[in-house]
């Protein structure tokens, strides 16, 4: 056998030992076919999934290509019932074809005639799928292309999907590159989307996501509706197209809950889309307001499920999903891949550290030992009690104030779940605090006084997850979150992940209270960024106080 | 005169040990002459047992033989018979040369260097080795060649069915059961050509019965000459009625009996074809509903055929790189050990409850599938073979349990090859049929693992076979279907049920004997170390040179399957990867060492060329409670991490050892307390005392090792006044050492195939040989010294019958002496029919009677 780089195990998982001299090689060779699942220090773990090898199918690598691969590059004697197995399951995708017919519209072809009657005569497609055609071809309602494709993926039978898009409105875009330029994975990112015609990039927060979007929609060139998770957000893309592209302020419409333009490119909330009035959701007309070209997805994982409904009607559109962390804790990562489209670009967070694109990151774990009056309080009070008492212990502000402290020319985020306990450090700290009931205006004017370094300490709750841009902040200290929701705590570690201008290291401090389910939440949140690479230190804070000094 | 008994006798020794060899049933108990071995190789049991073993070859050349030589399994007058029949002659059987069977079995003639041509040689040489054909000349079979007659072993028509190589019976047959007038309109028919001139025959009136029998023979004999030739048939065929050939042809290849078409009316051209065809003589009728093609018809419409050209199947499959197979087979070897051992720690923990009847428990088995982590038909498997290696024996309690026996600690010590090598050494012998583990009996009960009933003799046979197949296809993965039908091929009246072959290849294959599907190197070495001793009985009977072949091969293969599989395990590895994320990697196989320190601190996530773990607080615990040390832990880590322990382990590591131990355990038998803890001090000081093994749990709590009625009797003593509370302060047991059970004497042994040694046996089967032959020359010489011969019967009552079949194949008359039902003892010269069933059909000659005689009331037989 080669010295290769990989180990094949038989449970389906490939262990890519990144310290390896061809681990480069080897990595991009499987990337098309295997999920990253973990990619910590030394040994990344791929994941070959069902979906992964459809989706290597549909990018047009077949069975062959990925048996070579494995082989060429595995270690050992690759498990004869793995290679069995690969080829078996790519073998399945494309029996069936999804055309555009010319008199009949969308048309289910089987190139294999008992897969197609296998497939009908199951309970779920009832109702999908019209008029049989002939032995080969069934007629399929437009609008049920989405969920068709989707119903088949579950029975093992994915649909190729040879249909094509709607070309859209088109609308001049570019890009203006003046002192700037994309970097090289945005630009793989774009194309790898671009040939895939539909499909999720995930990049780090901080990794530029936006620029993908621009440089998608500058190579549509259409008009497109842009998906954003709030309204400052919305705002930040809008800043972000009108420096970065062609288009105009008078091109770009935002509706949301406070305006409803529909312009070439309108940005829209997930909010507005999903508001329901008598039953009825009034703001989904807005799909249909223009020919759009390209539908682009802000943080695809949070994609509300209105959203996944409506995607569904939208599978004739070219789709760009955008996540930094496409793990969902009610597990519907497969409900994006098959609406939006598989993943079409995906890279270690390391690895883009490491190119120096996205800020090094330090997280340490500090480990309170709550006084024994408050261990009491902890181990008599009600199981739902617990983690709120444990996330807000009062022993947590001081060693706020301690990291503070260490940190005394740096801009600060404090992040937390619990309003009083953030109103009550905010106070400590004297630094302004920003919840959801701080109005959007107030917010701009928070945000853009910290960007220009005006204040250095903010207090936040979950409204700053996501989507706001702060590029200069370098510590952020967690004191409490939504339970174990690992995306959160990826998300907020974004936050700080800008690289930032003298290339210092950002720091992501995560305040534990010992011994309590607070510390089995930590656990569980920080599996997600352990295994991007980021190991957590673990520190005492009884250890903090000499290292003031 | 030549006789099967002659072609016997002047094989020699050597001759004789070589079949005893192929049959081994013949020599026990040793025969004492060749006479009473030549009627017990004829006996239908033996027969039977023969044929079983040989390949589909060997039977197409032997059906081919009885067909073509005309030997009949001996008639049975059809019951209902209105007139006693005249005893028909003993079937005229001649010889067939090799050059006639081959032509008839297909293919190109022998001459010529082809696969078959050889094939068919050495079927012809190992079917006369195993004394199932004999030459005539004896000398001929030892240079076979085109011409060498062949005859069949008397017999073996009968062993082989009423219908060999699918053809009917002969025409003289069919035609002597017609009357005399029927067999004349049939000349008519057919248009018999005059017979030659002769005396007899000329005569217009058959002046007496035997002159009419005598003519009607000779009838008979004309037509079936004139009948079983190509040319008349091709003419008569000609006159036929439409359908006439299609109704021969659908008999032509067998089987040869059709229903005769009825209710159809006399008008249907179905009927009409049937009747023409028995009117002239191309169908014959076999009862009131069926009609039967006759043999020479059968080949003659076959174009003189016996079989179809047919050859071996050639074994299909994927081709698997020698790497893949060596590792596969033994990354399985490794998990079913490992598997084993689990069930010997599990049980060793807690006996698991065997059924009443024997075995283990549908529930109890798929428990311990899932504590082992593996399917219900592995858990079988690995059941089964902690069961065949004694490893796991029921403890023969009223209500009983299966527990390790004291074997399982030696096996444990072994290192992991070793005890594989016992695994699967068990495996290749075990009568147990794992397979039927699940399935349902004949009263649709399942059948439970360990079941007493699940034994199959011949599974062990099977598996040799099995791996046989593959072991001539080195590096192939074939399907259970390609197998089977090679095994088919191979013995083809002994063919093993297609779910036992799929069976064994799916056990080979968990046990890392195959990998990937083809047999692996320690596989084919296990099969070579079981093959050893038994390959003389199971092994093709034939000339030397296979044998020379098989031993060279087994030569050039690693003797020891414990060290074949140690060859083909990858280096250890004996260093592991750690990671910020608490997971760790061995790149390869883990050192025992490593592996044994992983184990105890870590849980595994994923296990195949490479092993990886995650470290826990619970894993970390678990090498806390069987005494690590933190230090210890990390101390070892760091010896074997080849990048550092990272600091969230290390920390795992410490935190958990800080609270290791908070809450502490102990064991009491019983305890005391009081309110003063003077009085308690004074107690644990009292040297009167020790033997309690009093212990201060808190000032006023102590503990005791003695039962309470101990402890109150002390106490008493002491002059206390205790009191005993009551049941809510019960005792707490820790864990009891694991149950270790002695097999019981004589419930269920060790499965062992007592293995002759090839020297032994030979040895014995010469002594054998030997014997055999001087007993025949006694005999012999007794029968040309007529003083000696002076009425001396037979005192064996064996011999008696064997001396009963040969006459019977022969057609030879006896004398026989019996007790007749009225308890008067006669002598009767009698010609037998047939020997079965302890019963013998006679023919007295003399009386022209036929009986029936229960074999116990003969006293004695003497040939003629």
């Amino acid at each position: 056998m080669t010295d290769g780089p990989l180990i094949v195990q038989s449970d389906k998982t490939l262990l890519l030992e990144v310290d390896h001299p061809a681990a480069e090689a080897c990595r991009r060779s499987i990337a098309p076919f295997a999920e990253l699942e973990r990619a910590p220090e030394h040994v990344h773990t791929y994941r070959l999934t069902p979906l992964g090898l459809w989706n290597a199918r549909a990018a047009g690598h077949d069975a062959e290509q990925v048996v070579s691969v494995l082989l060429e590059h595995s270690r050992y004697p690759v498990p004869h019932a793995l290679l069995v197995d690969v080829a078996e399951t790519m073998s399945r995708y494309g029996r069936l074809q999804l055309l555009s017919h010319p008199t009949h519209g969308l048309v289910l072809h089987a190139l294999d005639r008992p897969v197609l009657e296998e497939v009908l005569r199951s309970r779920k497609t009832a109702g999908i799928v019209g008029a049989r055609l002939d032995d080969d071809d069934v007629v399929v309602h437009a609008s049920e292309r989405g969920r068709l494709k989707q119903v088949l993926l579950k029975l093992g039978w994915p649909v190729e999907d040879l249909a094509g898009y709607v070309d859209g409105e088109a609308h001049p875009i570019d890009l203006v590159q003046d002192g700037w330029a994309l970097r090289p994975y945005q630009e793989q990112a774009v194309d790898n989307f671009f040939h895939g015609g539909s499909g999720v990039v995930v990049l780090p927060c901080g990794a530029g996501k936006t620029l993908v979007g621009a440089g998608a929609m500058a190579r549509s060139r259409t008009t497109t509706l842009i998906l954003v998770t709030n309204t400052v957000s919305a705002r930040q893309w809008r800043d972000e197209l009108l420096r970065r592209t062609s288009l105009t302020e008078d091109e770009i419409g935002e509706y949301s809950g406070a305006r409803k333009e529909v312009r070439p490119v309108t940005i829209a909330t997930y909010q507005v889309l999903t508001t329901k009035r008598k039953g009825v959701f009034p703001h989904l007309e807005l799909l249909d307001a223009r020919d759009w070209g390209l539908i682009l997805y802000d943080e695809v994982h949070l994609l509300p499920a209105p959203v996944f409904r409506m995607t569904a009607d939208l599978q004739a559109r070219r789709r760009l999903g955008l996540t930094a962390t496409l793990v969902r804790e009610d597990g519907r990562e497969d409900e994006v891949f098959s609406l939006i489209g598989p993943k079409r670009f995906d890279a270690p967070w390391k690895d883009i550290e490491a190119q120096g694109y996205i800020a090094p990151a330090e997280c340490v774990e500090v480990r309170l030992t709550l006084p024994d009056g408050d261990r009491l309080a902890y181990a008599t009070a009600e199981p739902e009690d617990k983690y709120r008492l444990a996330a807000s212990a009062a022993g947590k502000n001081r060693v706020v104030e301690q990291l503070v402290a260490r940190h005394p020319d740096e801009q600060v985020l404090v992040i937390g779940q619990y309003l009083d306990q953030l109103e009550l450090l905010s106070d400590h700290l004297d630094a302004p605090l920003i919840t959801g009931e701080t109005t959007v205006r107030e917010r701009e004017r928070l945000f853009a006084a910290f960007r220009t370094g005006e204040v250095r300490r903010l207090v936040v709750s979950k409204v700053a997850n996501f989507s706001v841009d702060l590029p200069e902040a370098a510590v952020a200290i967690q004191v409490s979150g939504s339970f174990g929701s690992r995306q959160e705590e990826a998300q907020r570690l974004g936050r700080i992940m800008r690289p930032k201008a003298d290339g210092r290291t950002a720091h992501f401090y995560a305040v534990v209270a010992r011994d309590t389910v607070d510390q089995e939440f930590a656990a569980h949140r920080q599996r997600f960024l352990a295994e991007q690479g980021y190991a957590y230190r673990i520190v005492d804070a009884e250890d903090l106080e000499p290292d003031r000094r | 005169m030549p006789s099967f008994t002659h072609a016997l006798r002047v094989r020699g020794e050597d001759g004789l040990v070589a079949l005893l060899a192929v049959r081994p049933d013949l020599a026990a108990p040793p025969p004492s002459t060749v006479r009473s071995l030549a009627a017990r190789a004829a006996n239908r049991t033996s027969l039977e047992r023969a044929l079983s073993g040989v390949d589909t070859r060997t039977v197409q050349v032997l059906e081919s033989v009885v067909a073509l030589s005309g030997a009949v399994p001996p008639a049975i007058p059809a019951r209902g018979r209105t007139r006693a029949a005249p005893a028909p002659d003993p079937a005229p059987v001649r010889p067939v040369p090799v050059g006639e069977v081959r032509t008839a079995v297909g293919g190109t003639p022998v001459g010529a260097p082809d696969r078959l041509g050889t094939e068919l040689l050495d079927a012809v040489r190992s079917a006369l080795t195993a004394a199932l054909l004999w030459t005539d000349p004896p000398e001929a079979a030892a240079d076979v060649d085109a011409t060498t007659p062949l005859l069949p072993a008397p017999g073996l028509a009968d062993a082989l069915g009423p219908h060999p190589a699918g053809l009917g019976p002969s025409l003289r047959t069919t035609l002597a059961r017609r009357g005399g007038e029927s067999l004349e309109r049939l000349a008519e028919e057919v248009a018999l050509p005059a017979a030659p001139a002769a005396p007899r025959a000329s005569a217009a009136e058959p002046t007496g019965a035997d002159d009419a029998a005598a003519a009607t023979t000779a009838l008979v004999a004309r037509l079936a000459a004139h009948l079983a030739r190509q040319d008349v048939l091709d003419g008569l065929l000609a006159q036929a009625p439409a359908g006439t050939r299609q109704v021969l042809d659908a008999l032509a290849w067998g089987p040869p009996v059709g229903r005769s078409p009825e209710g159809a009316g006399r008008t249907s051209p179905a009927r009409a074809a049937v009747d023409w065809a028995l009117r002239h003589g191309l169908l014959a009728v076999s009862d009131a509903q069926h009609v039967v093609l006759p043999r020479e018809i059968g080949l003659a419409l076959r174009s003189g055929r016996t079989h179809r050209d047919e050859d071996a199947p050639r074994l299909d499959g994927r081709l698997v790189d020698a790497g893949t197979v060596a590792a596969e087979s033994a990354q399985h070897a490794e998990h079913t050990v490992r598997l084993v051992a689990g069930l010997v720690e599990l049980w060793g923990a807690e006996p698991a409850p065997a059924l009443r009847s024997g075995g283990l428990g549908q529930r109890e088995l798929r428990r311990a599938a899932t504590r082992l982590e593996t399917t219900d038909a592995v858990a079988a498997l690995v059941v089964e073979l902690a069961g065949a290696t004694g490893l796991v024996v029921e403890d023969g309690e009223e209500a009983g349990s299966l527990a390790p026996s004291p074997a399982a600690d030696d096996w444990l010590a072994l290192p992991v090859t070793e005890r594989w090598a016992v695994l699967a050494d068990a495996w290749m012998r075990s009568e147990r049929a794992a397979w039927l583990v699940g399935t349902r009996d004949e009263r649709g009960a399942l059948r439970p693992a360990l079941d007493p009933e699940s034994r199959r003799p011949w599974a062990p046979r099977l598996r040799a076979a099995v791996l046989g197949v593959l072991a001539d296809a080195p590096g192939l993965s074939p399907s259970a279907d390609a197998v089977h039908a090679v095994l088919r091929w191979r013995a083809p009246r002994a063919a093993p049920p297609q779910h036992a072959v799929e069976a064994v290849l799916a056990e080979a294959q968990e046990l890392g004997v195959l990998g990937a599907g083809a047999l692996s190197p320690a596989g084919a070495a296990l099969l070579a170390a079981t093959d050893d001793g038994t390959s003389l009985t199971d092994g093709a009977p034939g000339p030397a040179p296979d044998g020379a072949g098989a031993t060279s091969d087994a030569a050039a293969r690693p003797a020891d399957p414990a060290e074949a599989l140690a060859a083909q395990l990858p280096a250890a590895v004996d260093e592991v990867l750690l990671q910020g994320d608490l997971t760790g990697i061995v790149p390869g196989r883990p050192s025992e060492t490593l592996a044994t320190l992983l184990a105890e601190t870590a849980q595994v996530e994923s296990r195949g060329a490479a092993l990886t773990v995650r470290f826990t607080e619970s894993s970390v615990r678990r090498a806390l409670d069987v005494g690590r040390t933190a230090e210890e832990v990390l101390a070892a880590l760091s010896r074997h991490a080849r990048s550092g322990v990272p600091q969230p382990l290390e920390y795992l590591v410490l935190d958990t050892a800080r609270r290791h131990g908070l809450v502490r355990v102990g064991m009491a038998s019983s305890y005391l307390r009081a309110d003063d803890p003077a009085l308690l001090a004074g107690l644990t000081e009292d040297p009167a005392l020790r033997s309690l093994g009093l212990l201060r749990l808190a000032p006023t709590v102590l503990a005791a090792q003695a039962t309470p009625a101990a402890l109150l009797a002390a106490l008493r003593a002491r002059g206390l006044a205790p009191v005993t509370e009551g049941p809510s302060g019960q005792v707490v047991l820790g864990p009891t050492p694991g149950h270790r059970v002695r097999p019981v004497p004589g419930r269920r042994r060790r499965e062992t195939v007592a293995v002759e040694a090839r020297e032994a046996r030979e040895r014995r089967l010469h002594r054998v040989a030997r014997d055999v032959l001087a007993g025949d020359r006694r005999e012999r010489a007794r029968a040309e010294d007529p003083s000696a011969d002076d009425g001396v019967p037979s005192p064996d009552p064996v011999l008696g019958l064997d001396l009963l079949r040969e006459a019977a194949s022969e057609g030879r008359e006896v004398w026989l002496e019996m007790v007749d039902p009225h308890g008067t003892p006669v002598r009767r010269r009698v010609r037998p029919v047939r020997v079965d069933a302890g019963r013998v059909r006679l023919l007295d000659a003399e009386r022209e009677t036929e009986m029936t005689v229960a074999v116990h009331r003969i006293a004695t037989v003497t040939p003629v």
